[in-house]
C-alpha cells in the first residue's frame, strides 16, 4: 500500500500505480462567495476504505459530489482513474453514490428500485433482474423484494439503496452520510454489513460521517477536514485490523484513535 | 401477504407491518360507515323537510315543486334525462381529454425550457382569469353551434389546472434522484419518462380532480349559449329549454343529475388516483392511517 511516488509525474491511465481519486488543491467557491473547500488534496489507491469527518459545513458532501461528476471546482484538479470525473462517469461508469437519505423510488418496489442504474445502463432485463436479486440476497433483503418503500423502515431502505449501488456493480462506492438517520443501534448494524460487503465485492470506499465512531471503525484512513473554509486538518491511519467485528469497538487501539480524532477536530 | 410472510425466513422483523393491513381493513370499513352516513341521513331529513314544506304552503309548481314530484317526473322521462347525461358527458370527456394531452404536453414542454416558460405561463394564467362565458358567444361564432364548439368550451375550462399542477409536480422532482440518474448517465427520455412523469403523477393526478368538475361545467355551459337542441340536447340545453317552458319539475331534475353526473366524474377520478397511486402516495393512502 506504500506506493506513493506517482505524484510527480503524470502516469498514464490504466497503469496499476495511478491512484483511483487524485484530487489536487481543489478549491471550490459558491456564487454566493461561500468558500466550500479551500486546498484541499485527496489521494485514494484502490482497495482503501477512506473516511472523510469533519462538522457540518465542511465541503465534505461537495468534495464527493465532484468526485462523482456531478459538481464543478473553481480550481485545482480532479482525476478519477486518470480522467476528469465527469468524462469519468460517462465513459466508465463504475462510481455508485449513496445519499444521506436511501433516494428511493416511492412509486417502484424494491427490485425496481435496485434494478434501476441497470436498467438505465440498457442491460437486458433478466440480466438485471439476476443482479437485483443477488444484490437484495447480499443486503438481506429478499424478503421485502416485492415491497414498496414506505412499508420498510428507514434502516431497510439505507439497506435497498446500499443494494442499489451494489447492483450497479461500482469499484468505486462514495457515502455521503448514509447512516445520518438512523437510530445508533441500526446504524452499528449497517456499518457492520458495509465491511462485509466491501470485503466481498471488492470496493473502494469514500464516505463522508461526522460520526467520529463510524470513521474510525469503518476505514483504514481518516481526512479530518475543517469547517469553512474547508480545509484538510490531518490525515490519520486508522491500523486496526480487517475483518473488524463488533468486538473491535471496546478494544483499547479503538479508543484512542476516537480520542485523536476527536482532538483534532477540537 | 400471507405468501410473503411464509418465505420471510428469519432475516427481518416483518411480520408487524405483513399483519396490519388486515386490521387496517376492518377498521376502515366501519369508520366509512360512519363518515357515509351522516350525509345520507341530513340528504333525507332535508328532502323530507322540503316535501313537507311545499305541501304544508301549498307552494305552486312552478315555484317550487315537491320533490316527489320532481322523483316522478325523473322516472316518467328517465330515457330523454339519460340522453341528455350521455350528451353531456361524451363532450365534457372530449375537452377533458384534449386539456390532459394538451396541459401536460404544455406543462412538459415548459419544464424543458426556462425561456419558453417564462414566455408562455404568463398566458396559461391568464386562460383561468377570463371568465368562459365570456369566451363562449366567440367560440360559437369561430366553430359553430353544436358540438365542437362545447366541447373546445370544456376543453378550454379545464386546461389550466392540468397546465399548472402538471408544472408544479415537473419542477419539485426529489434533487437526489435527479443527481442519482445523472450519476448512471440517464438520458433525456429517461429522465422524463422514469423519473419526472411518475414523480408528478400525484399532481397530475390534483389536476384532474379540478379539471375533470370543470370540464362538465364547461360542457354545461356551452350547451347552455350553443349546444344542440332537441331531442339529443345536453343538461345545458335542457335546463334553457325546461326554464323557459317553467317546467319546474323537470328542471329541477335536470339539476340532479347534472349534480350526479359531477359527482359520479368525481368518484372515477378518486378511483383512478386510488388505482395509479394507492400503493405508494401518501395522497392515496392517507386515510388508512
Amino acid at each position: 500500500m506504500s506506493t506513493t511516488k506517482a505524484a510527480a509525474t503524470d502516469p498514464s491511465p490504466g497503469s496499476p500505480t495511478i491512484p483511483l481519486i487524485d484530487a489536487d488543491r481543489v478549491t471550490k467557491v459558491y456564487k454566493s462567495g461561500t468558500i466550500a473547500l479551500e486546498n484541499v488534496s485527496l489521494r485514494v489507491r484502490e482497495g482503501e476504505f477512506v473516511c472523510l469527518v469533519g462538522p457540518s459545513g465542511c465541503g465534505k458532501s461537495t468534495l464527493l459530489r465532484v468526485i462523482a461528476g456531478l459538481g464543478s471546482i473553481t480550481s485545482g484538479k480532479v482525476l478519477v482513474k486518470g480522467l476528469p470525473p465527469d468524462r469519468a462517469r460517462r465513459e466508465l461508469a463504475d462510481t455508485a453514490f449513496v445519499f444521506q437519505d436511501a433516494t428511493l423510488m416511492p412509486w417502484r418496489n424494491v427490485m425496481g428500485n435496485v434494478e434501476l442504474p441497470l436498467e438505465l445502463r440498457g442491460v437486458s432485463r433478466v440480466e438485471r433482474r439476476q443482479a437485483a436479486k443477488e444484490a437484495l440476497e447480499l443486503v438481506g433483503l429478499s424478503a421485502v423484494a416485492k415491497s414498496y418503500p414506505r412499508e420498510l423502515s428507514g434502516g431497510m431502505r439505507m439497506r435497498v439503496s446500499l443494494a442499489r449501488a451494489l447492483a450497479a456493480r461500482p469499484r468505486l462506492l462514495l457515502m455521503d452520510e448514509p447512516f445520518g438517520a438512523v437510530d445508533e443501534i441500526t446504524r452499528q448494524h449497517l456499518n457492520g454489513e458495509v465491511l462485509r460487503i466491501c470485503a466481498l465485492a471488492g470496493w473502494t470506499v469514500v464516505f463522508v460521517t461526522h460520526n467520529v465512531f463510524e470513521a474510525v471503525y469503518l476505514s483504514n484512513r481518516i481526512l479530518v477536514l475543517s469547517r469553512q473554509p474547508g480545509r484538510v486538518v490531518a490525515e490519520l491511519a486508522v491500523e486496526l485490523p480487517y475483518p473488524r467485528l463488533p468486538e473491535v469497538r471496546t478494544s483499547a487501539a479503538y479508543g484512542h484513535l476516537v480520542g485523536q480524532v476527536i482532538q483534532l477536530l477540537n | 401477504m400471507a405468501a410473503k410472510t411464509d418465505e420471510q425466513g428469519v432475516t427481518l422483523a416483518a411480520p408487524s407491518f405483513a399483519s396490519a393491513p388486515s386490521s387496517a381493513r376492518r377498521i376502515t370499513l366501519a369508520s366509512r360507515l360512519q363518515t357515509v352516513a351522516p350525509p345520507i341521513v341530513a340528504f333525507g331529513l332535508l328532502i323530507g323537510a322540503w316535501e313537507v314544506f311545499v305541501r304544508w304552503q301549498q307552494i305552486p309548481v312552478y315555484l317550487l315543486p315537491p320533490p316527489s314530484t320532481v322523483m316522478t317526473v325523473a322516472f316518467a322521462r328517465w330515457g330523454d334525462l339519460l340522453t341528455s347525461v350521455s350528451t353531456t358527458f361524451t363532450a365534457a370527456l372530449a375537452g377533458l381529454g384534449m386539456s390532459i394531452i394538451v396541459g401536460i404536453t404544455a406543462a412538459l414542454v415548459m419544464s424543458q425550457n426556462k425561456l419558453l416558460e417564462r414566455s408562455l405561463y404568463p398566458y396559461a394564467v391568464t386562460l383561468q382569469t377570463i371568465p368562459i362565458i365570456a369566451v363562449a358567444p366567440l367560440i360559437i361564432i369561430w366553430f359553430g353551434a353544436g358540438t365542437p364548439a362545447v366541447i373546445i368550451i370544456a376543453f378550454l375550462i379545464s386546461l389550466f389546472p392540468m397546465i399548472s399542477n402538471t408544472a408544479a409536480g415537473l419542477t419539485s422532482t426529489d434533487h437526489n434522484l435527479i443527481s442519482m440518474f445523472e450519476l448512471y448517465n440517464a438520458n433525456w427520455w429517461q429522465r422524463i419518462v422514469k423519473l419526472k412523469l411518475p414523480f408528478a403523477l400525484p399532481y397530475i393526478m390534483t389536476g384532474l380532480r379540478t379539471s375533470s368538475g370543470l370540464a362538465i361545467i364547461g360542457a354545461i355551459v356551452g350547451e347552455f349559449v350553443g349546444g344542440i337542441g332537441g331531442q339529443r340536447g345536453g343538461l345545458g340545453y335542457v335546463l334553457t329549454a325546461a326554464a323557459i317552458r317553467l317546467d319546474m319539475p323537470y328542471l329541477f331534475a335536470a339539476a340532479f343529475a347534472s349534480a350526479l353526473l359531477g359527482i359520479s366524474i368525481f368518484m372515477v377520478v378518486s378511483l383512478i388516483q386510488k388505482l395509479l397511486l394507492g400503493h405508494w402516495h401518501e395522497s392515496a393512502i392517507a386515510r388508512e392511517g
